[in-house]
This record gives C-alpha cells, sequence and structure tokens, in this order.
C-alpha cells in the first residue's frame, strides 16, 4: 500500500520511450513503452529501438517446382502468387541493427496509438506475435539496391546471406536464402529518411558478420541446408577442412526423448529442409505461414533447439556477444557464491530420469549454463526449478545457446518468476485463478467450496513451464509453441488442462484427489482422447493434440493483451502481500534491540526505510534516464543486452521485486531522518521543486521540464547536512561499511527511543561526542554539542514528559510568559557558557570528582551571566538537590548540593583557563550530564525532547511539518505568544534588541538563536585571540571583571564578528540556517522575511535564491 | 477400489492438513519420506513450490489421513509459503540439531504461524538428525536431564534439547528431537499431532459435501496412497526414459 501512489507517481514520470524492457513483465504492464512492445514483437535485444518505420509490400521469390512432394499446399490464396512470387504487405521497421517485417500492421511511431503499438498483443492466429515477415540482423544483408521501375517509386532489392557463399550449381554449400523484394509506400520523403537510415545502418552493421559467422556455425540449419535432403552430408568442405555438424544439446548423444518414429522425425525434417531452402534460416529466416505450422507440429529433434532461440530472440542476443558465455565462465573461474552452494545441491535432482543427467558430462553442462547465468544475472542469482528448466533446454540446445535461451526467459518470457521474491510467479498464479474464474465459473466455485487452492497445484505447470508436470515429449512440444507466442500459451494450456478433467475435478473435494485426477491425466497424454470411436482417424488422436486444440481454439480468446491486463489488475495487491510478508519476517529479524520499540515503530521504521531507498532509487533512475536520452546512447553495457536489467528497472527497489539495495548510504540517511525528525530538513532547500507544488502541477511540469526541477530528494522535505546527523550515521554504521541496514537503523534508534532513561540518553549523546571513546569530549566537541543543540532545537523542541513541561509557566525578565522554544535557546546559549567554564582542564588532577563538584557549585552564581532569561528558577535554591532526586544514581551529583558556593574568583580563573587554547581541556560524561542536569529544560529534552524529536508510528509526524518547514510551526506551538513581541529580550546591547515591528515571536527567537551564536562566537573569538597572544609570546589575559565586561558591552561587535570572519565554518552554517529558514523554505514566509532581511545579510541572500528560482520555472 | 476397510466397522477417518516449514536441508523431506514410505534416501524428486503427500495415522479410535505439504527448501520460496500453511491445521516447524541458524529461522516459523496461520493450528518443533550426536542418541530425552549436552564437546550437536524444549514450552509447541535416517521418533510426531488434533477441528464433512462424498473419499484412499508414494505432483517421465 505504502508504495502504491509511489509507483504511479514514479510511472508518470518515466517516459516509456525512455526506458527499454520486456513487454508483460511488470515494469511495463502497465504501460508498456513503444519500444517495449517493438523489441517483444520482433524478440529484439534490449538495445533495439524503432527508428524508422514505413508501410511496405515485401515480394518473395515464388516456390521452386521442386520443392513438390510432402509440402503443404494449403497456403493461404490471397498471398499467394499473383504474379511472380508471393506478396504481403505490412509494416516495415528499422531498428540500430535490424530491419524487421510483420505483416501484423503495428506501428510504434511517437504518433501511434497504444492500439497500434500493441496489436501484436491481440490473438495471434498461430502465427506468433511477429506475423510473417522476418527479423533481419543487418550484417546478414549483403547487397541492397535501390530497383529502378517505373511503376515503383522505391523498392529495394535485398540480397542476404548467412556469412557464407552459397552453394549451387555444382559449388558445394547450403542454398542462398531468397532476395526480398520491397517496395515502400509512402512521400519519397519518407522513403528517402527510411533508406538513408538503413544505409546508416549496413554501414554499421559490417563490424558485425564476424559474430554472424561463429553464430551461424553453431547453428544445426547451416550444416543440414549444405546437402540436399535425403543425401549423406558431405564429410568435409572445398577445402578439405571436415564438416562436422555443431552440439544439438545432450539429445545427440544421449538419444531425444520420445520414439523418433512415432513422432516423424524424418518427415519433419523433410520439411523444414524445404522450408528452409525457400525461406532462409538462421539470420535470413523469412517466416511465411508454413513456419507457424511446423512449428505447431512439433519440432524435430535436431531443429528444435535453433529454432526456439530464433523464436524466442535469444538467438539475437547471442549474435550480439556470441562469446558472453565462455567469457562469464572464465571471468568467474574458482569464484564460490550462494548461488552456486544451491546449484550443487540441485545438480543430482534435475530430470534424474534422462540419461545425460545421469552422466558427469550432463550434470558439468547444467552446472556451467546455471553457474554463469548466476554470474551475470546476480539478481536471480539461482532459483529452483531453473535446474529443471535448464536441465530440458540442454538436451537441445549447446550450453552456450541455453545460456541464452535462459537469459531471455527470466528477462522477458517469465518475468519475476525466479526473483528472489517470485513474485513473478505468484501473480501469474493470481492471473490464472482469475482467468479459471471467469472461464469455468463451475470449476472455480466448487474448489472455492471445498478450499482447494488452486495455485497449489498450477505454479509448478508454470514455474517450470511444464516440464516436471507432463511427459517430457508433451512438455517440449508446449515449449515449442511458447517460445513462438510467448506466455500466453501457459495460461492457455493450463485452461485446457482443467476444462478437459473439469468433470472429474468436481467430484475432488481435497488438494490429494485433486493433485491425482490430474497426475494421472498427464500420464495418459500420449494415450487416444478417443479410444472407443468407430473412426480410426479420431481413435489417432491423443490427448494431448486434444489438449493442444482445446488450448488454443477453445482458449483462443487468451491473448498476451489479456495476460497484461489482468497482471496489471493484481500487481497491486500480491505485491502487497509479499510485501506484508517480508515485512513481518522482517521485523520479527530486528534483532534484540528492536524488543524496546513497540511493533508499530518498528513497523513505522521499516516502511520509512524502504521507502527512502524505493524513493531514491527510482529518482536516480529517472535521472538516468534522462541523462541516457540526452547522450541517446544506442548501446548498453554488456549485461544489460542479456540481462535486460533496465527492463526491470522502473520498479526496482520494491521490496516484493526482491533485493536490490537493502542499505542506505549517508544521503539516504539524511532523507530517512528528514521524515521523522524536523530538525533533520534544510532550511535552505536548493531544489525548486517545492515551488510548484500545487495541484498535480508538479509531476505536470515535471514532464515537460524535467531536467530543470527533478529535485534529487524528490517530492519530500530536502533533508539538512550537519556533522550532528553525520555523527549519527557514524554511530549507527556498526558495521563500519558507511551504509546502514534496516538492523543498524533499528539498533540505533533503540537506546534513543526505547530507553525513556535520561542517563542513558545524556550518555548517548555524549558518546556521539567522544570521538576516540576516551570519557571525555574537548573543546571542539563542546562546541559542537552546543551547536548540535541549536540545530537540533531551532524549529522547537516537542517538549513534553519532561519535569518542566509547563504547569506553571515560565516566565521571561519582562513578566511576559516564555515559550517552550524561548526557554530551550536561552538554556542552550546558558550551557554553552557553563560548558566552558565549567570544563576541566586538560591535566590528570582536574578531572576527578572535584572537578566537576567544583564546577556544579557555581552554577547559581553564574546563571544569569549572559541571558536574564536565564533566572527562572528563583525559587530554586539548591537546583542540584532538586535534580539529583530525578538523578539519584549519580554520586557526582548528589555529593556536592552541601558545600555550595565556591570562589568565584577562582573559578573564573579556570573558565578562563577552559577558553585558553594553550591549555587543552575537556568535559567528561558525569560534567556533562552535570551540566544538562542543572538545566531544567535541557533535562526534559534528554528525558524526552530528544527521544520526541524521532516521529515515529506512534505520534507521526504531521505532513505539514514534512513538507514546509517553517516558522509556522512555531506559531503552532506557541499561539500565545505569537501575538506578544518581546522586544527587550536580548541583553546583547541596546540595538541588539530591536525587532522589526510586527516580526513578533520569529524577531525575538532570532534574537535569542543569535545570542546563542553569538557566544560560541566569542568563545571562538576568545580562543583566537588567546592563540595570537600566546604567538606574540603574551603570558596572561586581562582579569574576569574585563572578560565579564567585555561579555556585556561589546555585545554588538561580537554580533558582527559572528557574522563576519571570526566565526568558524560550521558555526556560519548554522548561523545562515537559523537564520534563513523561514524565508526561504517557505514561500508564505519570503514576505516576511524580506522585511527582516535588513537586519541579516544571509536572509537577503536567501531572497535572492529565492527569486531566481522562480524565473528559472517561468522559462 | 476394493472395499476392504468398509467391511469391518469404519473408524470415523478424517484429513489433516500439514505442512512443513524449515530452512534448507533440515532434513524436511527426509523426515517425510521416513513417515510415508519407511524409507531414508538421497532425495530424488526436486520439489518445485511444495511436494503434496499423504499417510495415514491410525489412533485406538479414529484415523487421520495426513495430507502433508513438504514445502521447497530454498529462502526465496518463502514468500510462496502462506499458500501451503493456509488452513492448515497442523505444522511440522524443523531445525537441524547441528546447525543452530536453522533453530532461529523455525522460531522464524512458529512466529509467522502464530500469526498468520489459522487460530488453533497444532505445531510440532522438530530438532533433526539426531543420530549424528550418538552419545545421546537414543535416550536422548532421558539422559538429557542430567547431560548439559552442550559442553559436550564429543557430539556434534549444537542445539540443546533444553534450550529448544524451553522455548517450545514456552510457545506451546509439540517437542520432539527426530532422526529421518534412523527414524527415530518420527512416527511418534505424527501421532502426537494427530492426536493433539482437538476433534472438533476436524475437518468434518465439507460444507454441502455431506458425508456420503467423505466416504468416498475414504474408500478411495489406498489407491491414492499407491499413486502418491511415487512423490510430488510430478507425473513419470514417460516418453524421456527411451
Ligand atoms: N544424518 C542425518 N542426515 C539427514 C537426516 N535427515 C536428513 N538428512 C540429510 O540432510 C540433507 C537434507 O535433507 P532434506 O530432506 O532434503 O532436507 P529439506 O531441504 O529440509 O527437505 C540430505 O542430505 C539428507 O540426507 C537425519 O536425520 N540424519
Ligand atoms: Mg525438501
Amino acid at each position: 500500500m505504502f508504495l502504491q501512489n509511489l509507483v504511479q507517481k514514479a510511472q508518470q514520470l518515466i517516459d516509456p520511450a525512455v526506458l527499454p524492457g520486456p513487454l508483460g513483465s511488470l515494469t511495463s504492464s502497465d504501460r508498456p513503452s513503444k519500444a517495449q512492445l517493438f523489441r517483444h514483437q520482433f524478440r529484439l535485444p534490449d538495445t533495439q529501438n524503432p527508428l524508422y518505420e514505413i508501410t511496405a509490400e515485401l515480394t518473395l521469390p515464388g516456390k521452386s517446382s521442386r520443392g513438390g512432394g510432402g509440402a503443404p499446399k494449403n497456403w493461404d490464396k490471397s498471398n499467394w502468387d499473383r504474379d511472380r512470387g508471393t506478396h504481403y504487405v505490412g509494416q516495415l521497421h528499422l531498428s540500430e541493427q535490424f530491419l524487421c517485417f510483420s505483416t501484423v500492421n503495428t506501428s510504434f511511431a511517437n504518433t501511434a496509438s497504444t492500439s497500434a503499438s500493441s496489436a501484436f498483443t491481440g490473438r495471434t492466429h498461430g502465427t506468433g506475435p511477429a506475423g510473417n515477415g522476418f527479423t533481419l540482423p543487418l550484417c546478414a544483408v549483403r547487397r541492397m539496391e535501390r530497383l529502378h521501375t517505373q511503376s515503383y517509386m522505391f523498392a529495394l532489392s535485398v540480397t542476404t546471406w548467412n556469412g557464407f557463399d552459397a552453394g549451387g550449381e555444382g559449388k558445394a554449400g547450403a542454398p542462398s536464402p531468397p532476395k526480398l523484394t520491397i517496395q515502400l509506400e509512402g512521400s519519397r520523403q519518407q522513403c528517402e529518411r527510411f533508406c538513408d537510415g538503413l544505409k546508416r545502418g549496413l554501414r554499421q552493421g559490417i563490424k558485425e558478420v564476424d559474430n554472424m559467422r561463429t553464430v551461424a556455425q553453431e547453428c544445426y540449419s547451416e550444416y543440414f541446408m549444405y546437402d540436399d535432403f535425403d543425401v549423406t552430408p558431405t564429410p568435409e568442405k572445398p577445402d578439405g577442412t571436415p564438416r562436422t555438424p555443431p552440439d544439438t544439446g545432450l539429445g545427440s548423444v544421449f538419444k531425444y526423448p520420445g520414439n523418433s518414429k512415432k513422432l516423424r522425425d524424418r518427415s519433419k525434417m523433410r520439411l523444414w529442409h524445404e522450408y528452409m531452402k525457400e525461406n532462409g534460416r538462421n539470420t535470413t529466416l523469412v517466416r511465411q505461414p508454413d513456419f507457424h505450422r511446423l512449428i505447431r507440429v512439433g519440432l524435430p529433434n535436431l531443429l528444435r533447439g535453433e529454432i526456439w532461440e530464433l523464436s524466442s530472440g535469444s538467438f539475437y542476443l547471442r549474435l550480439q556477444k556470441p562469446k558472453l558465455y565462455q567469457e562469464t565462465l572464465v571471468k568467474h573461474e574458482g569464484e564460490g557464491s550462494l548461488a552456486i552452494d544451491e546449484i550443487e545441491k540441485d545438480l543430482n535432482r534435475s530430470l534424474p530420469e534422462y540419461a545425460g543427467f545421469q552422466s558427469e558430462e550432463g550434470i558439468g553442462r547444467l552446472r556451467r549454463v546455471l553457474t554463469a547465468y548466476s554470474w551475470i544475472n546476480p539478481e536471480v542469482g539461482y532459483c529452483q526449478a531453473m535446474n529443471i528448466v535448464v536441465a530440458a533446454l540442454l538436451i537441445y540446445l549447446s550450453e552456450s545457446q541455453a545460456f541464452y535461451v535462459l537469459s531471455i526467459l527470466c528477462d522477458r518470457l517469465l518475468p519475476g518468476y525466479y526473483s528472489t521474491t517470485m513474485y513473478g510467479t505468484l501473480l501469474d498464479q493470481r492471473v490464472f485463478e482469475s482467468l479459471v474464474e471467469k472461464t469455468m465459473p463451475i470449476i472455480w466455485d466448487h474448489l472455492v467450496k471445498n478450499d482447494v487452492q488452486l495455485s497449489v497445484v498450477s505454479l509448478p505447470w508454470f514455474l517450470s513451464l511444464y516440464i516436471n508436470s507432463m511427459p517430457l515429449i508433451f512438455a517440449f512440444r508446449v515449449l515449442d509453441v511458447f517460445f513462438l507466442e510467448g506466455p500466453k500459451v501457459l495460461f492457455q494450456v493450463g485452461l485446457a488442462i482443467l476444462r478437459i478433467n473439469g468433470e472429474e475435478l468436481l467430484d475432488a473435494t481435497d488438494d490429494g484427489t485433486f493433485i491425482s485426477v490430474l497426475k494421472s491425466y498427464f500420464a495418459r497424454l500420449g494415450e487416444s482422447a478417443h479410444p472407443k470411436s468407430e473412426n480410426p482417424k479420431h481413435r489417432a488422436i491423443t490427448n494431448f493434440q486434444a489438449l493442444m486444440v482445446v488450448a488454443f481454439k477453445e482458449f483462443e480468446g487468451i491473448t498476451q493483451h489479456t495476460i497484461s491486463e489482468q497482471r496489471s489488475k493484481h500487481k497491486g495487491a500480491v505485491l502487497e502481500n509479499i510485501e506484508s510478508f517480508a515485512k513481518r519476517t522482517s521485523i520479527r529479524n530486528l534483532g534484540p534491540e528492536s524488543k524496546k520499540l513497540s511493533m508499530n515503530d518498528l513497523g513505522f521504521l521499516y516502511d520509512r526505510f524502504y521507502t527512502v531507498l524505493y524513493e531514491r532509487q527510482q529518482r536516480s533512475q529517472i535521472i538516468q534516464a534522462e541523462a541516457d536520452r540526452k547522450q541517446k546512447q544506442a548501446r548498453q553495457r554488456a549485461s544489460e543486452l542479456v540481462t535486460g536489467v533496465p527492463g526491470n528497472a522502473p520498479e526496482m527497489g520494491r521490496v516484493a521485486l526482491g533485493p536490490s539495495s537493502s542499505q542506505m548510504d549517508y544521503d539516504a540517511f539524511r532523507e530517512f531522518l528528514a521524515g521523522v525528525s524536523k530538525w533533520a530538513v534544510t532550511d535552505s532547500p536548493s531544489s525548486p521543486s517545492k515551488e510548484d507544488k500545487s495541484s498535480n502541477g508538479y509531476f505536470a511540469s515535471a514532464l515537460r521540464n524535467r531536467s530543470a526541477s527533478l529535485s534529487p530528494w524528490g517530492a519530500g522535505p530536502e533533508p539538512a547536512d550537519h556533522d550532528f546527523m553525520q555523527r549519527l550515521f557514524k554511530k549507527w554504521d556498526a558495521d563500519g561499511n558507511s551504509a546502514l541496514t534496516l538492523q543498524n537503523v533499528v539498533t540505533g534508534l533503540a537506546p534513543i527511543k526505547g530507553n525513556r532513561d535520561i542517563m542513558s540518553s545524556i550518555e548517548y549523546f555524549f558518546e556521539l561526542y567522544d570521538d576516540d571513546s576516551d570519557g571525555k569530549v574537548d573543546r571542539e566537541g563542546i562546541l559542537r554539542i552546543s551547536e548540535a543543540l541549536l540545530f537540533l532545537s531551532r524549529r522547537g523542541v516537542a517538549g513534553g514528559l519532561g519535569p518542566s513541561s509547563g504547569v506553571e509557566e515560565v516566565k521571561g525578565p519582562d513578566g511576559l510568559p516564555m515559550s517552550k522554544d524561548e526557554q530551550f535557546l536561552s538554556a542552550v546559549s546558558a550551557f554553552i557558557r557553563r560548558c566552558f567554564e565549567y570544563a576541566d582542564p586538560d591535566h590528570p588532577s582536574r578531572q576527578d570528582v572535584d572537578g566537576a563538584a567544583t564546577g556544579i557549585k557555581n552554577l547559581d552564581v553564574k546563571e544569569d551571566d549572559l541571558l536574564d532569561l536565564g533566572e527562572k528558577k528563583e525559587s530554586d535554591d539548591h537546583p542540584l538537590a532538586e535534580n539529583s532526586t530525578s538523578a539519584a544514581d549519580d554520586s557526582v551529583l548528589a555529593r556536592p548540593s552541601t558545600n555550595s558556593f565556591g570562589q568565584t574568583a577562582s573559578k573564573n580563573a579556570e573558565a578562563n583557563a577552559a577558553l585558553d587554547p594553550s591549555s587543552p581541556v575537556h568535559i567528561t560524561l558525569p560534567t556533562f550530564r552535570m551540566l544538562v542536569l542543572a538545566d531544567e529544560t535541557l533535562e526534559s529534552f534528554f528525558d524526552s525532547g530528544f527521544a520526541n524529536s524521532f516521529h515515529l508510528a506512534d505520534a507521526p509526524l504531521p505532513s505539514s511539518t514534512l513538507t514546509s518547514p517553517s516558522f509556522l510551526n512555531l506559531h503552532n506551538a506557541a499561539p500565545s505568544n505569537s501575538a506578544s513581541p518581546i522586544p527587550t529580550i536580548s541583553p546583547g546591547g541596546p540595538g541588539a534588541g530591536v525587532v522589526a515591528p510586527g516580526k513578533g515571536l520569529r524577531g525575538m527567537l532570532d534574537n535569542i538563536v543569535t545570542d546563542g551564536m553569538r557566544v560560541a562566537a566569542e568563545v571562538k573569538r576568545r580562543m583566537d585571540e588567546a592563540q595570537k597572544e600566546l604567538d606574540r609570546g603574551a603570558t596572561t589575559r586581562g582579569t574576569e571583571d574585563e572578560e565579564d565586561e567585555e561579555y556585556e558591552d561589546h555585545g554588538r561587535d561580537l554580533l558582527d564578528v559572528a557574522e563576519a570572519d571570526a566565526v568558524p565554518e560550521r558555526q556560519g552554517e548554522a548561523g545562515g540556517n537559523l537564520l534563513d529558514k523561514d524565508i526561504v523554505s517557505s514561500p508564505t514566509k519570503a514576505e516576511a522575511g524580506s522585511s527582516a532581511a535588513s537586519v541579516k545579510s544571509t536572509g537577503s541572500t536567501g531572497m535572492g535564491k529565492d527569486v531566481e528560482k522562480s524565473t528559472m520555472f517561468e522559462r | 477400489m476394493s472395499d476392504g476397510a468398509g467391511a469391518t466397522a469404519p473408524k470415523p477417518s478424517s484429513s489433516v492438513k500439514l505442512v512443513l516449514l524449515g530452512e534448507a536441508a533440515v532434513g524436511k523431506s527426509s523426515l517425510v519420506l521416513r513417515f510415508v514410505n519407511n524409507d531414508f534416501q538421497p532425495n530424488k524428486e526436486p520439489t518445485i513450490g511444495a511436494a503434496f503427500l499423504t499417510q495415514k495415522c491410525q489412533l485406538p479410535n479414529r484415523t487421520i489421513k495426513f495430507e502433508i505439504w513438504d514445502t521447497a527448501g530454498q529462502e526465496r520460496f518463502a514468500s510462496l509459503a502462506p499458500m501451503y500453511y493456509r488452513n492448515a491445521q497442523s505444522a511440522l516447524v524443523v531445525y537441524d540439531i547441528t546447525k543452530p541458524s536453522s533453530l532461529v529461522k523455525a522460531k522464524h516459523w512458529v512466529a509467522e504461524l502464530q500469526r498468520q496461520a489459522s487460530p488453533g493450528i497444532v505445531i510440532a518443533l522438530v530438532g533433526n538428525k539426531l543420530d549424528l550426536c550418538e552419545d545421546d542418541n537414543a535416550e536422548a530425552e532421558q539422559a538429557d536431564a542430567e547431560n548439559e549436552t552442550e559442553e559436550e564437546p564429543s557430539t556434534a550437536r549444537k542445539v540443546s534439547t533444553k534450550e529448544a524444549k524451553a522455548y517450545a514450552d514456552e510457545e506451546s509447541l509439540l517437542f520432539f528431537e527426530t532422526s529421518a535416517k534412523t527414524g527415530h521418533n518420527v512416527s511418534e510426531v505424527f501421532t502426537a499431532i494427530a492426536n493433539a488434533i482437538p476433534e472438533t477441528s476436524l475437518k468434518g464433512p465439507r460444507s454441502g459435501a455431506g458425508g456420503g462424498t467423505q466416504a468416498a473419499i475414504s474408500a478411495g484412499q489406498d489407491n491414492n496412497r499407491v499413486n502418491l508414494n511415487a512423490r510430488g505432483e510430478a507425473g513419470p517421465k514417460e516418453g524421456c526414459a527411451c
């Protein structure tokens, strides 16, 4: 569910023409692109795109008279010899490397309607989706001439070859393939454009000729057609090299299944010989109606593999990368993997009844093909059932051929079947069930009534292509048609099985009976369907033939289109099931720490985690696709060629589709945080995408204006990037590999959210800054902690359960109530100061309890130095005593309440020491704890505020907070204050407190923040000065009085200093963030920001950026 | 189709759906094979999704016919599991006592079943491959009380009986340690499950089907069993042996 609309959004963003992919895969079932449809129709590799198309008439030379014999004469008369040869009207298409013709009138032009592009997905009438015509690699064109005729404006004569000189007239060799005459029918301009494109392609095609020779030599047809049928094969070529038949699978050694006489193998070979003589072979094959008929009656053993390759299109993959199989094996030789272990277990149970797999030879081939595939497609790796399918393929195919067929199966014909979640399998089971329900409602009702789950029976049919269910000879017949016509065949056959066994199935009331009915039917497939018939012809019809008739006649209406439609209909529900299963499993696996979080929170984290990964993947793909499109990259990486990975691209990352990434890098982590914590949202977004969010404008304009507006953060808030976040990432990254798993995230968050224990949360925070884990945080760390506290609180702190959660209102110095946020900011600024005053010098003697105690007893005294706001605890004479009750376990804090006020002077001397860079200082955990506990606001922050700043399921962050991180939230948090500006709040000198009229709370808080920043800046400045003095050889600094004076009197200067140069970079950053957040991040705040801009230079810069961005959008 | 069973007064017979779950290679298929065929041999049949088998279990007062779904071992088939445990009245969750990770996986399956399967499902936790721990082999149960097995380096045992038993008790599971290889405790597991299935939850006559159908199934059982002993739903590969 949670990913559902993401998917839709992503799909809206994807221009279907950009992303290649298999038709009918989940990827494309919603909206297959024209390029996908094109590739699918002509079985082309994913590298091919429809470049040009034109209506054309194909003329094939007339059937030679000597073919007569047993050739079927029932040609479709309308296509038959008009004048000379056979004419077909259809569409001619050109891709980068292929010239394709089909009588199916499909169009893939930009202007074509979807139905024109997908016409072939309808009924195929036994011709296969590609129709009559050809899929001709351009390297197979030997010569192309423009015919000069009077009647035809543009007629081309195409001479093709298979890479070898043709025989004939006493010369040895296979006959030359037919000359194709193609008459283009279009405007002169269209014809010329097409021809120009073709010429370019042909020039490129020359490079592929070597590949073609390699591949053709491995084709049995090349060997087979060398001689006439019925003669003994010529033993050697004219040059004396011996002719050996190419590898046609294990069957040539261990026998092909079935009785070849009964299968009439020799007659089939004769028919194919005749067919190929007229129509070419392998690369040059032309599909005429007999091609489809010859497949329907079952392929002969020696040509079966080659025709599978051609009709599935794996042949064209092999043509592009003929050596990929061998190279892959060599490359990974000796390597091990999980897949390999799993493969090994199954080798002995893959068609063990076939002799070839009782031998090392067969087992070895099976092992190598499965292993090679697991290397080129590690995402699939190895899935049980692949062993059976590949074993079956290997009976007819060489290892290398089987490898490419397996690729086509996994990527195109059986999308998602063998993936790690097997979503494709589950989806097609759902589709099958719904087809049964539609076409055989009585059987369906019976199943439902008896609680028999159809898919437990039908799943192996699909997963192993009936190979594991039917006797092999019949399973291969199904495969013959499946490769030609596509996945719909599996459904048609499955429906026919149920239809034929309908009556018996209606008697079955449990899984067992159901299964045994079908099992015995499969065992009888070779028997007569009408054993008692008088008519011998009827008696001769086998159950299998009857099955084929029912499948392809009665269920003719089940087309690829039906399947695609049904897939997209059920996809959501199926993926959701898988996802909820995966989620349950995953959450149970999160380890002991996860028990600290509620189920709801874990579920929330799981969703958030994978949503972020998923969205990021989507975006990077969209951006990548955009880049690709710009570059017009025609050719892709070699691995993609075979794996078709981009084909599955648009939805990768969705949990149910299998693992893509399950780890979060730092950027993903930032995005993750931005979704759960408002402090993690940046104050100065660089992406303009939000401007446009009203209505559907975002996506609409994103499509128009994609490159300009595609934010790397998508529609979500842009995350901040802060030292604190980096530290958090590092801490959570327990494995130290700069990536977080869900478990890392949960384990990292559990102590924060789960403990509800102030001491451990203080410690957690401290450890974040204790870089070398020596129990000390140095001066730099103190600054960073302060800065982090400001960073975390800059959008307000959701107080909550802490002791200070305003039962009584805390008053500001002017007697007006302070909001929690104000309190917090003032507390932080006090904290910064105290830290430096009470930090321990880096001497062993100062690291003890005394040190901490000395610090503590001075707290009250110095409370008021910086901000009058600090006077909020008048009633607390001994705040520590009180605090110690909530921190009873801490002896350091418990003790000093008795010996309160120490010598201010010495303390201040220490403070000075703390500011003196020549004597390093640090705070220890006890000191830090004490400083936190000494302040109610901070105490509350660590008690609950920090934990609450991560919004998980139990307290979801309102979406408004997520999308418009702005000061609005503070208004909401403290509405009573928004109307009462507190102009005198700043102690930083008369000027600092001046707030532009009407700015209200925001201006006031700005001042407080500025104070906080100023203190940090001051500390820094003093350090720098001290350093300078040291450099100059000066030994001492001014008295403490002077120090204080400086604090008080030079506030203005400090402010300037803070904003000019003296501020360390990161402070500048934080300051900038704090100052301009409300201006830049929210358009509604921009106005207010402009009035404030006079005070803050960063603010006006922010404005400037803003303006610039909006003009970019207007373009 | 001889009605031998019908000659004597038939005991009430009911079928019980049982699903086997557990990490790959813990011995699920071997356990089923031992139970159904009293045999132990390398697994020759590929399991696509799950293999279906049946076997009867005679109790003093009734006959239970187990319809067993032996699920495929590979991890990715886990997402198919709901298809098989759906409506199961009993489950055998198997781990390998020499492999601690398999117990972890078993616990996940138990949690999954408790949350997602039919309420009241009878779950047995089974530690298999007891034969590999020769020391406490046959007397495992008795000996274990005194023997802290994990402290004995001489056995291959990596999961102590105590630990697994404690977990089983906590989750109210039946618990056995078995060896599919020797047959130790195998039929006991199934008998215990048969006994634990509450009479009320037994699949009575299916809605609308009536007792007649039920009787018909029982009559056909002997036939079925012979058939199904060949394991799995795969048909004989008639064409390929020539
Ligand atoms: N020693 C021993 N080996 C066993 C036992 N049960 C199964 N095995 C072996 O463990 C491996 C996996 O068994 P299998 O039944 O296929 O496990 P499954 O994947 O859970 O179905 C096989 O090699 C079996 O021979 C047993 O009780 N003792
Ligand atoms: Mg098994």
